[in-house]
């Protein structure tokens, strides 16, 4: 028993949905939203394979480490960055597997995805290159602009889903923060996407996802065609691979918190086909907010991506707030 | 030990402090005979009050000691009381692990000073009067040791006599404090008037049955005096100018150690004194003023140019978690601002440690001129990660978990209360938390990381004897990120259960049954509902963390690792400067976030202008604030 307990901890963290599983996913979704950003161009754009190749590739250069830089950290922050974001995985419910419920907290696992961005912010200001300082400076700009929305959205959602029952053997005190709960709680009443008052913040969260997976139109940290891809620019080889992997993973952990917040309870019963239809929800969730925004639209300036998240968007999810905490 | 032997400890623990500070004076201009008898007093007193934990702590005793043996007589205690609740200890070993790890590092850092001689004094004074104030059962006893430690606080702020802004903040903390020590000796004036007695237990049975305006006037006053002393807001620019001033492990006391005796205070008056805790009206005021000073602060910190300005404010915003999560009331509520008030003492301790390194390093603290010190204090920065890792909440350090519990508990008042502006301040204290970490990445982009100033190029890490206990105190903010649950059960939980309930204090004190006598109720406020704790496991993470990090590592071993150590001074390993030749050019801490303070500039202008740094205003603000405090006291507690 003990020895199948230990077979199936070492499955949940190493294959899936741990390590292997969330690399191959996230780099898969990369190719995916590459192609289909390309094909609304009108382009052919890459085999979907091309973040995969791209990845090994990088692995097989050599490894540059700038003379003024701070090499312990320089070095150190891609892997503490991509180990955290796959832990991170473990947490969140997918099509209702949750690997560990310990820490399936929503603030947890909000605090726990700033680790990620913290590696890059930080392995960027190590390097020394003015690029990367003011990628690092903007990189937490657009930190400080989504966290508000953020927390709103969560709160409306741990509102929303303590509110309504008390299921048996749990008493809810009209508010709860664990993912679990939210889960159970959208397996009694459906999804919550399809509660009217939880639309906006579900708007909001949809924005909220590019701006923290740092993807066009809010890339302002990493503006390849003005800072040379900001933190990232002293990276090569190995260590570079790593952060465009944590990027790509970045992507999957965002939209599969979404579908857990949103999205849950959707199932059929069925273990395995759940947690395939949670995955193509969190494809289908990419496809929305990441892909069709970054074909239609241009980068934001710093200040207005900070403006745009602290009115619009904060505006949006307050709202829903207010409307769960009243109606 | 039986309770005869260790009754004395809490006042032993004490003493040794003051006597230490006369003992400092007789050894003449002998530095090390100093620092032994320094290092000496301060491991003692850490070592009795550790030695309590078991009794006080585990066993739930309540240590009561009469100075000379003056007992209560007719039902009238009229001696000295020293009365060790687990709230006492609580502060008393939080105080004692900052005064011993501060001390130990002062004697290098203070090597190169000229009037070292009266440092520990007034060190030692300090640290007694601090001491002094948490473990004493006796109102006024307060107030003097609140005077004390004022002074010896005053006294060491301005240490560095050469340096006008040191003698500038001095003479501000001097004139700014008064105001509290003002009302903190008029408070004790009206309620010795009012109950006959200064012991806090008898006042504590007596007090509570009478709300009438002198007695709402005395919280009032009690509440602004203990207030100030937490620089809470709008106490705080005398903060910053003291911490800022002050050499840093005189700051670590001021910032870690003198506020929370003020919190402290505000416990005691709140929800021992007064039992005013159960009117939302007191609740609402601690959660504002909390709310307020935590945000107003740390965007000032965002502005600040000086690391240990910037330090200080930060001080002031952590206060804020703590008064608004003490505010509310609730188990969770207290448990979470008691823990924040240990972590508190640990990173902030830690922080301006390393900050002083840098200073006794490199001369300055002032963010523009430094940079890229990563490279020659490598041990520094680790410290320094670990800290701002601490401050900024995250995991699995230690601010991260006692930030969490203050989420949690917020936002279960909010939906207990039904009242959304819970809610809302959940949100303040999420957002303080993002611009706390932003502020950190400013420091370590402008000092530790970055490109290396050419005049930085001999700087090194400071000598071992200063680093020892930074790292004791790095290694408590890792653990007590790690072990919450030690810390929880062992030292948090017996402190918020003496907190909710005063029966037990007033029963020690004045024999068995007097809270019956006098109080309407001895149930405790609240009963204490620990529920939502222990629902994040740090451990486990670190566990999963390290698991995953040794299968990533296995595979990069696997793959051709192509790592070129060779770090030769060649085109290919210079910076990338646009196909340019590679020239200094450091973006420093002054640049940094141009689009959050860009959008935020007319508050960010308006919040730095107000604080003009003229003592006058600052005086105005204190005396505004008391007659706001004390007008909605009479409004909305009769």
């Amino acid at each position: 028993m003990e020895i199948m307990d230990f077979v199936k901890y070492a499955v949940y963290i190493l294959i899936f949905p741990g390590a292997l599983f969330t690399c191959v996913f996230g780099l898969w979704l990369a190719g995916v939203d590459r192609k289909v950003v390309a094909r609304m161009q009108k382009r052919k754009g890459p085999p979907i394979t091309q973040p995969a190749w791209d990845f090994l590739k990088l692995c097989g250069k050599e490894v540059i480490v700038p003379a003024g830089a701070a090499r312990l950290m320089y070095m150190a922050a891609p892997y503490v960055g991509l180990v955290s974001l796959i832990v991170t995985v473990l947490f969140i419910p997918i099509g209702g597997l949750q690997a560990f419920s310990a820490g399936g907290d929503v603030v947890v696992v909000l605090y726990l995805l700033t680790i990620p961005t913290l590696a890059l912010i930080l392995g960027g200001s190590a390097s020394g290159s003015p690029y990367a300082g003011v990628g690092a400076s903007r990189t937490m700009v657009s930190v400080m602009a989504y966290e508000l929305p953020l927390i709103l959205v969560l709160l409306a959602v741990a509102r929303a889903a303590g509110s309504h029952v008390t299921m048996d053997g749990y008493s809810i005190l009209g508010a709860t923060f664990s993912l679990e709960m939210i889960t159970r709680v959208q397996e009694l009443i459906g999804p919550l996407l399809f509660d009217w008052r939880l639309l906006p913040a579900a708007v909001a969260m949809l924005l909220v996802i590019p701006c923290e997976v740092g993807q066009h139109p809010f890339d302002v940290g990493e503006a390849e065609t003005e800072i040379c891809e900001g933190p990232l620019a002293e990276y090569s080889g190995a260590p570079l691979a790593v952060f465009k992997l944590s990027h790509a993973i970045k992507m999957f952990v965002m939209t599969a918190l979404f579908c857990a917040l949103f999205l849950g309870g959707i199932g059929t019963g069925m273990l395995w086909l759940d947690v395939v239809l949670a995955l193509v929800f969190s494809t289908a969730v990419t496809l929305v907010c990441m892909t069709l925004l970054h074909a239609i639209s241009a980068r934001f300036r710093v200040e207005q991506l900070f403006k745009f998240f602290w009115t619009v968007v904060s505006g949006l999810a307050l709202g829903s707030l207010l409307l769960v905490w009243f109606c | 030990m039986t309770y005869d032997v260790y009754m004395h400890f809490p006042v032993i623990a004490i003493m040794t402090l003051f006597v230490g500070a006369f003992l400092v004076t007789l050894v003449g201009k002998r530095q090390a005979a100093r620092n032994a008898i320094a290092g000496a007093a301060v491991l003692v007193s850490l070592t009795l009050l550790a030695l309590l934990i078991k009794p006080v702590m585990v066993d739930g005793e309540i240590i009561m000691y009469w100075m000379g043996n003056w007992e209560p007589v007719e039902g009238y205690a009229i001696g000295i009381a020293i009365e060790v609740d687990a709230l006492s200890l609580f502060f008393g070993l939080l105080i004692t692990i900052a005064v011993a790890c501060s001390a130990f590092y002062s004697f290098q850092y203070i090597k190169q000073d000229d009037a070292r001689g009266s440092f520990f004094t007034l060190y030692l004074m300090l640290s007694g009067g601090v001491l002094g104030i948490v473990l004493s059962g006796d109102l006024f006893n307060i107030y003097v040791m609140l005077e004390v430690m004022t002074f010896a606080a005053v006294g060491l702020t301005a240490f560095r006599t050469w340096n006008p802004n040191a003698r500038e903040a001095a003479f501000k903390y001097l004139v700014v404090g008064s105001i509290g020590s003002t009302c903190a000796l008029l408070g004790t004036a009206l309620v010795y008037a009012q109950c006959h007695t200064l012991n806090l237990a008898q006042i504590s049975a007596i007090l509570p049955g009478e709300l009438n305006p002198t007695t709402v006037l005395a919280f009032a006053l009690l509440f602004t005096g203990f207030g100030c002393k937490s620089f809470m807001f709008p106490f705080h620019p005398i903060a910053a100018d003291a911490h800022g001033a002050a050499p840093s492990s005189v700051s670590v006391l001021i910032s870690g150690v003198f506020t929370k005796t003020g919190v402290y205070g505000i416990i005691r008056v709140c929800y021992f004194l007064f039992r005013s805790m159960g009117l939302s009206s007191v609740q609402i005021m601690l959660v504002v003023i909390g709310c307020i000073s935590m945000f107003v602060c740390v965007t000032m910190a965002l502005n600040q140019h000086d690391f240990k300005r910037l330090l200080a404010f930060h001080s002031i915003s952590q206060i804020g978690y703590i008064l608004t999560s003490l505010g509310l009331c609730t188990g969770l509520g207290i448990a979470g601002g008691l823990y924040h008030a240990i972590n508190h003492t640990l990173f902030k301790g830690l922080l301006f440690l390393t900050a002083g390194s840098v200073l006794y390093a490199t001369g300055t603290t002032y963010l523009e001129n430094l940079g890229g010190l990563a490279k020659k204090m490598p041990k520094t920065t680790a410290l320094f990660l670990i800290g701002a890792f601490s401050i900024s909440g995250i995991p699995p350090f230690n601010g991260f978990y006692s930030k969490w519990i203050i989420y949690q508990a917020t936002f279960e008042k909010a939906a207990e209360t039904g009242s959304i502006g819970y809610a809302l301040v959940t949100v303040v204290c999420v957002v303080t938390s993002v611009l706390t970490l932003a502020s950190f990445i400013k420091v370590g982009h402008s000092v530790f990381f970055g490109q290396l100033r050419p005049e930085l190029a001999e700087a090194k890490d400071p000598p071992l004897g200063m680093r020892i206990p930074m790292w004791i105190l790095g290694g408590l903010c890792v653990f007590t990120g790690l072990f919450p649950n030690v810390m929880l059960d062992y030292i948090i939980i017996p402190a918020t259960g003496a907190v909710f309930n005063a029966v037990p204090y007033i029963d020690t004190a004045m024999g068995e049954g007097y809270a019956a006598a006098h109080l309407a109720s001895t149930s405790p406020f609240v009963t204490p509902n620990y529920t939502l704790l222990g629902g994040w496991d740090p451990l486990a993470w670190l566990v999963l963390f390290v698991v995953v990090l040794a299968a990533v590592f296995l595979c990069s071993l696997a793959g051709r690792s192509n790592r070129d150590v060779n770090c030769a001074p060649d085109s290919k390993h210079a910076v990338f400067f646009g196909g340019e030749e590679a020239q200094y050019s450091h973006i420093s801490g002054g640049d940094l976030f141009w689009g959050f303070k860009h959008t935020m500039r007319r508050y960010l202008g308006f919040v730095s202008g107000a604080h003009t740094g003229v003592t006058n205003d600052y005086v105005l603000w204190g005396v505004t604030a008391t007659a706001v405090i004390i007008a909605y006291c009479f409004a909305f507690m009769l």
